[in-house]
């Protein structure tokens, strides 16, 4: 008993309190990324006033939701207003637990820590079932509210989950008949062993998810059930302080899994660019000096200089990293270079196309107005579950007729 | 953002073409661009405190009275005409003869920017040459805590306000 507590109990627990820890920290400045992004997109300059560059504008925005008060409006339903943002925030967190954040394990204190909470082989049909659990949270707190908005709010919110519901569900089935699993290391395996990333022959199936996911998570152009010019705040207008923060929590994190799953099943995974391609395995060991080349750029771009911000600061940015890079590299400093390759390797670039997806998130966003309520139910039932029921046949037709391709 | 209108042209359309253009989502790649390019463009935000706008020559701030150029006397002849001519009646002079009894001069001069406009018709009749005695000043910050202080005495109107720091 003693030998499988540390592996079964003491690893699992702490791999989940890393997560829980780390994840509203990430939310807060995958926020401050994003109002930077929509500033930068408007030719405005986002947050700088709290610490440099607003730095330390997310933990002003967190302390203050939460010494913000708690309002219970009079004629709610206190219990189930209390309960909807739990039930919102539990599926988001819950979802992550499949996710595998990088190829190889390592080892700590000499026991094996797989980058992963679990792997289940039913992973897939697991995060469409929790993905959906997510929707009685929003109706419940709309219900709740005793607020017309908040009604009207998770009214259209549960319909719109229930209509992208089928195509997000058939757009992964492709996926899964070229993997022949549904467990999320096992899909990455299969795409490591055909030696391709899935969103070549999964065009279709890639496009479908993303949009039936983008509307999944109640974001821009498919933000009907909080739109703000028609319903005030939609499903959390009466929300407020902690409440509120659990569904802004809640809605980041679906933001972070959905990324996190269409990086799995489309892209590789951890899986560097071209798996196929020998030539490029410099990809595979060159983190030390990508590493620092991509942050460099982003830190760059996010953080040039005022008047001349562009793509100049953004150079300099990368040629610093790169120039940082290799001097780690070369200096080999505190064995950096040989610090368990695989495994950061594979962090680095799942966590690199993470970050891709949610900067397109934010350039939707950006970019895009929002649908209309029949312009979304035409374009989720006569576009996305014909083309995704296309896709399922066409893979299997394409499975058939090449077989072991 | 270039400033030259172009006369719309109207696009030429093919059925094929409209098929295209609907299943490439060409427009929304379009969008995706402009924003994309956006990100590499300069700012145009004005951080307030810390950079102002530059303003025009012509700018109407708060109205205020000049020093004499050559004197430490103000340049105000105590004509009236200001205080007649003003259609929001904020301005309210007293004035008495000169002791040697040529002309008057200023007993006191107040202007009550709560009822100003800002029109500027207080400038236009000011009989003193070449400068008028009262002008259209670039000031513009003058929020305050008192009512009483938007009853601005001859004082400030000639030497002006500290910038404020907003704090009572």
């Amino acid at each position: 008993m003693t030998q499988a507590f540390i592996p079964q109990i003491v690893i699992p627990t702490a791999q989940i309190l890393v997560v829980i820890l780390v994840l509203p920290l990430a939310i807060a400045y995958l926020q401050l990324v994003e109002r930077k992004v929509l500033g930068f997109m408007q030719l405005r300059l986002a947050p700088r006033r709290v610490g440099w560059h607003g730095l330390l504008q997310p933990i002003a925005d967190a302390v203050k939701l939460l010494i913000k008060e708690d309002i219970i409006p009079e004629k709610a339903d206190r219990f189930l207003f209390t309960l909807a943002p739990i039930v919102t925030v539990i599926p988001a967190l819950a979802a992550l637990a499949v996710i595998p954040f990088a190829g190889a394990s390592f080892t700590l204190g000499g026991y094996e820590v797989r980058p992963f909470i679990t792997d289940v082989n039913v992973a897939l049909l697991y995060l469409l079932a929790i993905s959906s659990l997510g929707i009685y949270g929003i109706i419940l707190g709309g219900w709740a509210s005793n607020s017309k908005y908040s009604l009207l709010g998770a009214l259209r919110s549960s319909a719109q989950m229930i209509s992208y519901e089928v195509p997000l569900g058939f757009a992964v089935i492709g996926v899964m008949m070229m993997a022949g699993t549904a467990s999320m290391v096992g899909i990455v395996e299969a795409q490591k062993a055909a030696g391709r990333w899935y969103v070549l022959p999964q065009i279709v199936g890639f496009f479908c998810y993303f949009i039936a996911a983008i509307a999944e998570t109640n974001r821009v152009p498919f933000d009907l059930p909080e739109a703000e010019a028609e319903l005030v705040a939609g499903f959390h207008t009466e929300y407020s302080g902690m409440k509120f923060a659990f569904f802004f929590l809640a809605e980041y994190t679906n933001m972070i899994v959905v990324s996190s799953i269409v990086t799995i099943l489309f892209f590789g995974g951890w899986l560097r660019p071209f798996p196929n391609v020998a030539a490029l395995g410099w990809l595979e060991n060159g983190w030390l000096v990508l590493l620092p080349l991509t942050l460099g750029a982003f830190a760059g771009w996010l953080f040039g200089l005022k008047t001349g911000r562009g793509l100049p600061p953004m150079a300099a940015g990368a040629l610093i990293g790169l120039a940082g890079g290799f001097a780690l590299s070369i200096g080999d400093v505190a064995g950096l270079a040989t610090l368990s390759v695989p495994f950061v390797s594979g962090a680095f670039w799942f966590f690199l196309k993470v970050s891709l997806f949610l900067f397109l998130y934010i350039w939707l966003r950006g970019t895009y107005p929002r649908y209309r309520y029949d312009q979304l139910m035409t374009l989720g039932w006569k576009w996305l579950i014909p083309l995704s029921v296309v896709n399922v046949v066409g893979t299997g037709l394409g499975i058939l007729i090449f077989p072991g391709r | 953002m270039s400033g030259v209108t172009r006369p719309i042209e109207t696009p030429r359309t093919s059925a094929l073409r409209d098929l295209l253009k609907t299943f490439l989502l060409l427009e929304l790649w379009v969008g995706l661009w402009v924003t994309l390019k956006n990100q590499f463009r300069p700012h145009i935000t004005v951080e307030y405190p810390k950079e102002r706008v530059e303003l025009s020559p012509r700018f109407r701030g708060v109205p205020r009275l000049r020093y004499h150029p050559e004197s430490a006397e103000e340049l105000c002849i105590a004509c009236h005409l200001c205080e007649t001519v003003c259609p929001d009646d904020c301005i309210h002079i007293v004035s008495e003869k000169k002791p040697d009894g040529k002309g008057k001069r200023l007993v006191s001069f107040e202007i009550n920017y709560e009822r100003c406009c800002f029109c500027g018709l207080c400038v236009d009749p000011c009989p003193t040459k070449p400068l008028t005695a009262i002008y259209m000043s670039h000031d513009y910050e003058m929020a305050d805590y008192k009512r009483e202080r938007f009853v601005a005495p001859l004082k400030v109107l000639l030497d002006g306000t500290d910038p404020k720091d907003y704090k009572e």
